[in-house]
């Protein structure tokens, strides 16, 4: 008697359970849908915002191909004149130093990613985490160092690039990155792996006890920057 | 009489079995709902987002297409002018200005604001430092600043911006590019004005908090700043 009892309740603890996981289960899916809210106007924006998304795609395929097309044109316009030859080699080292061109080179990487530790322990619970700040800052140091050529998960660094903080994730070049951050630079190895020295930004970070790891490698390719500079506003002056 | 007892038993433990079963598979389930919604993916954005989305991939789409064209146009230059080495040059230049421009090596102009700060007799106010300017710096690029200097300290793709302690002092002095520069700062910056102005003054705007701490710092709108270039050679050793 005593041990059907005990069934009884185990059972109904069971049942309470699994109806409860359904519940939860039907909530969230239905609280996905409600989100959504598929009016007919908000469907027709997602379309054209795709629609767009694919003409940039495919037109930034042809920029790239006009480009590389463009560098074996300059090139070979070139050919058998030094004087012209010195003006095509600073049109290509320009390109790479803005960061319009891929890279490679010696350097380190840098990974920032946010603490493991109890959230409930940290004093403050912000300080476990990497900010726009931390990447702004680790930055400024590895350009103090002597980098060349920076990116930030793949985001390469140009003239114009500013770094936002978006919530959970940060904003480089208009593109979210989220973490870890993973940030290569190019450069003299030993001297941007300075920023571990004591008392650096990076033990600085650890002590918050957020991860902050820095490897030297002997060689390391930067992507160029997926956009294009323009100016609207500045003008050059003799 | 047992056997009923482990009958029982049996179905008994199968039951529960199988509603542990059906548990996990519905927690799996969930999980993996709860992975998938991503809440950056275009299917969950609202309206007004969507339209911010649109006016983003509209202008970058317009951008690129405008290289596009240009790129072609020049690559159809190179093309006609092969047979004259003194064409080509000339079609060299203007492309090399324009990335000296984007190396900071020639001196712009263009409307733009300037921001001044200066330093205060206040001691309970603290000295403006580096982080103050690689802040504002970071927001006028955001901004859509086309160039940027600070005290004619040219800002280019690598420049830092860091501070250096003064022995035996408190005080600090401040290095841009590797050269010290002195209170009162005067960072320049070309672009649309109302919004490198708001960006810096609008609520939340770091010059607003550096107001609100006493600071003496100032916009102008101006409609022709002019900033000079970087004035050293830009060298790399390590990138190819």
């Amino acid at each position: 008697m005593k041990n059907k009892k005990m069934v009884s309740i185990v059972l109904g603890i069971m049942c309470f359970a699994l109806t409860l996981g359904i519940f939860i289960q039907i909530r969230t899916v239905s609280g996905t849908n409600t989100a959504v809210g598929q009016t007919y106007e908000e469907n027709n924006l997602r379309a054209e915002v795709l629609r767009y998304k694919e003409k940039y795609d495919n037109r930034y395929q042809d920029l790239e191909k006009a480009e590389k097309e463009l560098d074996k044109e300059r090139q070979s316009s070139t050919k058998n004149n030094s004087e012209l030859e010195q003006k095509e080699s600073a049109i290509t080292q320009g390109n790479k130093m803005i960061g319009m061109s891929d890279v490679t080179g010696p350097g380190v990487i840098i990974t920032l990613s946010d603490s493991k530790a109890e959230v409930a322990n940290a004093l403050d619970p912000n300080s476990l985490l990497v900010h726009d700040g931390d990447v702004l800052s680790v930055i400024n140091e590895l350009k103090n160092a002597g980098a060349e050529a920076i990116s930030i998960n793949d985001q390469r660094l140009v003239p114009t690039s500013g770094i936002t903080c978006g919530g959970n994730i940060i904003e480089i070049n208009g593109e979210k990155v989220g973490a870890p951050f993973i940030i290569k630079a190019i450069g003299l190895p030993e001297q941007l792996a300075a920023l571990e020295r004591p008392g650096g930004y990076l033990e600085r970070l650890k002590k918050d006890t957020v991860g902050a790891k820095l490897e030297r490698k002997n060689s390391i390719t930067i992507l160029k920057y997926s956009g294009v500079i323009t100016y609207k506003y500045a003008q050059n002056v003799e | 009489m047992k056997n009923d007892v482990k009958n029982g038993k049996i179905t008994m433990t199968i039951t529960i079995a199988l509603a542990c079963f059906i548990l996990v598979f519905v927690m799996f389930m969930q999980f993996k709902i709860v992975n998938e919604t991503d809440i950056t993916a275009i299917e969950t954005m609202r309206e007004t987002e969507l339209r911010t989305e649109l006016a983003n991939w509209k202008e970058k789409y317009d951008e690129t297409e405008a290289k596009y064209q240009e790129t072609i146009a020049t690559i159809e230059e190179y093309k006609q002018t092969k047979q004259s080495n003194e064409a080509t040059k000339e079609l060299m230049e203007t492309e090399l200005e324009k990335v000296n421009m984007s190396l900071g090596k020639t001196d712009v102009e263009g409307e733009g604001i300037e921001v001044i700060l200066r330093e205060t007799e206040n001691d309970e106010v603290s000295q403006i430092n580096a982080d103050d300017l690689i802040v504002i710096v970071n927001a006028l690029k955001l901004a859509g600043a086309e160039a940027i200097s600070i005290n004619d300290e040219r800002i280019i793709n690598m420049s830092d911006i860091v501070n250096i302690n003064i022995q035996n002092s408190y005080k600090i002095f401040i290095k841009v590019n590797g050269q010290r520069i002195l209170a009162p700062y005067f960072i320049k910056a070309i672009g649309n004005q109302t919004y490198l102005e708001s960006a810096l003054l609008g609520n939340g705007g770091y010059v607003d908090q550096l107001q609100k701490q006493n600071q003496d710092v100032s916009i102008e709108k101006l409609n022709k700043v002019k900033i000079k270039k970087y004035n050293d050679e830009i060298k790399t050793k390590y990138i190819e």
